[in-house]
């Protein structure tokens, strides 16, 4: 074939394909017209249901993320999560009503300071999402539990349960806080147990020296008595799998007329792919996790270590960081072998997930709650904070930074105002690298470094 | 450029080209792969937003069944009649009817009584067709009965859910003791065995696995492969000798 024939050929090819350029002279056949028409259609459903999914995810990172900051009285952090129309309403106490009432409302929990004091602790695990968005997208509802442990060293504990039914609304992209009401369920000494408890003991909860704007929206009587805090939601509902109803996608095709060529759907369709992979990572992160824990209960070192990548590092409390799945390997193996009488849990609470821009790597902020012993020996409780980063190898996510930031191991008797015990090490399996920080346990004061900026000022 | 047009101009004929570079590519081609593509990106959206239905449906029942809500936690469950529940020890229930005949005795809370059950540590697998998926939930639970001791319960379900009629339904749900226990004394000094069938109420069929819980070691199984081998996970040997 001589060159002037291929060349002949070139251009004829070139010809046959011009219709299929992004800059087509000739145009589309009225099938394709509607067939692109349908695709833009397609799209702007799509990621209108993408947009209430990345809603939902958002809501349960900052109510979680709330959770963070109160439990170390980071008042500052807090009060930038309402909206300034916000009121906040804790048990029997009143209502706080816009940003400067709720300031000194959580200003006067702590004697106005922000920060908690050596010897306090002031758990509060953010639990049990019942998520429901408005039908505009633009405000949301939620019921969640929360599980209390607080207390000052040497001088007592508590635990505490209750229940949220919050209010958010999202005001220029950004979901913010615009109702809190917390129904106390019972607040009760450590030593007695929550069976004991009395309204009083329940009433200390949340109780803050500044004076509210407004008495309490709802009168009850606390646990044991009976009353069922309001609930948002009603059984039939619940299951309903549509976060976006119909109509919301169909207004959003309509809105969205305008004629595009097929290489500006293929650079929406591109962009609605990432969009969709970055909130299936939520999910993803959110069973690796889990799964971990699930593992770790069972001392079963080859699947937990096989969670983690080849380069990975692990920070346990203080015993240096392991690099490497084999050394994290090795370190599992060393925490013994299942057997009778023994108990291990690891519960993931409150996990704060967040996933980078080009959904290759993502974060995780949890507590890890732990209830441990062995039968007639002895048993405790423990609490860590996890930061933790993954990454994506060929579609899979994997661990690559584990960090369990140490809270207090105490033990079952007494609980955690009486005795915290000291950071244990591994001398005979010596880490790679010393600890990356250095701080103390409880009763020392020591917020464990974020990940994220506060969602709504970047504080 | 030039010289590869002249490639693909010459191993086909034009109107059907073989490579995927969008200069050269059929335009009916790069349409029908932008709608197998949103095809596919439409039931990845809805597995995730699936997922989020199931967040609901599960965390519902925790909040029924914390303030004693047997009659609302058992509307949770599918019509069908081979929907059922497993506590513990108890046995299985089958049918909505038989479920809600458990829950009126199992989730009832007495006056004075406490059962605070937060849930949390969902892995959720939801199926490919989008019509069923599973989930490993993990459950602690505050309980007892007014100026008496307390007791804790702590343990894994394995559930399965179904899509009925753009609803999300528990078909099976399977709730494990891992530990139960006396609060005054501890858990670890005074543990309670898994609770047995209950006597007024014979269940449908024996539990599905005979275990015993705390001082008590065994693995509840679990619906999925490992994330990252996708091998089954169990004990080995070693571990399994050490659990006996």
């Amino acid at each position: 074939m001589s060159r002037h024939l291929l060349q002949l050929l070139a251009a004829a090819a070139c010809l046959a394909t011009a219709g299929s350029s992004a800059h087509a002279a000739a145009p589309a056949t009225p099938d394709l017209t509607a067939r692109l028409a349908r695709i833009a259609d397609r799209i702007a459903s799509i990621d209108a249901q993408a947009t209430r999914i990345e809603d939902y995810n958002e809501i349960r990172n900052l109510q979680r993320i709330y959770g963070f900051y109160f439990d170390e009285a980071l008042w500052d952090q807090v009060v930038d999560l309402f909206s300034n129309d916000a009121t906040v309403e804790v048990g029997p106490h009143g209502v706080y009503a816009g940003k400067a009432s709720i300031r000194r409302y959580y200003l006067g929990l702590t004697g106005g300071r922000v920060g908690l004091q050596h010897g306090e602790l002031n758990n509060q695990s953010q639990l049990s999402p019942v998520i429901t968005l408005a039908a505009d997208g633009q405000s949301a509802k939620a019921r969640w539990r929360v599980l209390v442990q607080d207390g000052v060293f040497k001088q007592g504990s508590n635990w505490g349960g209750g229940v949220y039914e919050n209010e958010y609304v999202k005001q220029d992209g950004v979901w913010k806080i615009r109702r809190l009401h917390f129904f106390t369920r019972f607040y009760s000494p450590y030593k007695d147990g929550w069976t004991r408890t009395t309204e009083a003991l329940n009433a200390r909860y949340g109780r803050s020296t500044a004076k509210p704007d407004r008495p309490s929206s709802l009168r009850y009587a606390t646990w044991p008595e009976r009353f069922v805090a309001p609930m948002h939601f009603a059984g039939e509902g619940v299951g309903v799998y549509r976060l976006a109803p119909a109509n919301t996608a169909r207004a959003a095709a309509a809105a969205n007329g305008q004629q595009r060529t097929v290489a500006q759907l293929e650079a929406e369709v591109r962009a609605l792919e990432l969009k969709v992979a970055r909130l299936r990572a939520v999910d993803d992160i959110e069973n690796l996790q889990g799964t971990y824990g699930y593992y770790v209960d069972m001392s079963m070192a080859d699947p937990t270590a096989a969670l983690f990548a080849d380069d990975a590092t692990l920070e346990i409390l203080q015993r240096g960081v392991y690099i490497g799945r084999d050394r994290i390997y090795e370190y599992m193996r060393r925490l013994g072998l299942p057997s009778q009488g023994r108990m291990f849990t690891h519960m993931l609470q409150q996990p704060v997930i967040h996933v980078s821009s080009d959904g290759s790597r993502a974060w995780l902020r949890g507590r890890q709650f732990e209830i441990f012993g062995v039968h007639n020996v002895q048993a405790q409780w423990a609490e860590n904070t996890y930061e933790h980063s993954y990454t994506r190898h060929e579609g899979v996510w994997k661990i690559q930074t584990f960090n369990a930031w140490h809270s207090f191991y105490a033990p079952y008797e007494g609980g955690w105002s009486e005795q915290s015990n000291p950071m244990n090490y591994y001398p005979e399996y010596p880490p790679d690298l010393p600890h990356s920080v250095k701080y103390e346990p409880y009763p020392s004061i020591f917020v464990a470094p974020f990940h994220y900026r506060n969602p709504v000022s970047g504080r | 450029m030039l010289a590869g047009l002249a490639l693909a101009a010459s191993v086909g004929p034009a109107s059907e080209p073989v490579v995927t570079d969008v200069r050269v590519i059929n335009e009916t081609r790069r349409v029908q792969l932008l709608e197998a593509r949103l095809a596919s990106l439409q039931r990845e959206v809805e597995m995730i937003e699936d997922r989020r239905a199931i967040e609901r449906l599960q965390q519902a029942w925790g909040h029924y069944i914390s303030e004693g809500m047997a009659a609302q936690a058992a509307a949770l469950f599918s019509d069908s009649p081979a929907a059922s529940i497993e506590f513990a020890q108890q046995g299985v229930y089958l049918g909505r009817q038989r479920i809600q005949a458990f829950l009126a005795i199992a989730a009832r809370t007495a006056p004075g009584e406490l059962r605070e059950t937060p849930v949390m540590q969902p892995v959720i697998h939801v199926s490919a067709d989008g019509r069923s998926a599973r989930g490993r939930w993990r459950a602690m639970v505050l309980g007892g009965q007014r100026g008496q001791d307390g007791r804790w319960d702590e343990g894994p379900f394995e559930n399965e859910y179904v899509k009925e009629n753009g609803a999300w339904k528990i078909l099976h749900m399977h709730w494990y003791t891992t530990m139960s226990g006396s609060y005054d004394k501890g858990w670890h000094k005074e543990p309670y065995p898994a609770a047995g069938p209950l006597r007024e109420l014979p269940p449908d069929r024996p539990p599905t696995m005979v275990y015993e819980s705390f001082p008590g070691f065994y693995l509840p199984p679990y619906h999925y492969l490992h994330p990252v081998t996708g091998k089954p996970v169990a004990w080995d040997d070693l571990a399994a000798e050490g659990a006996r």
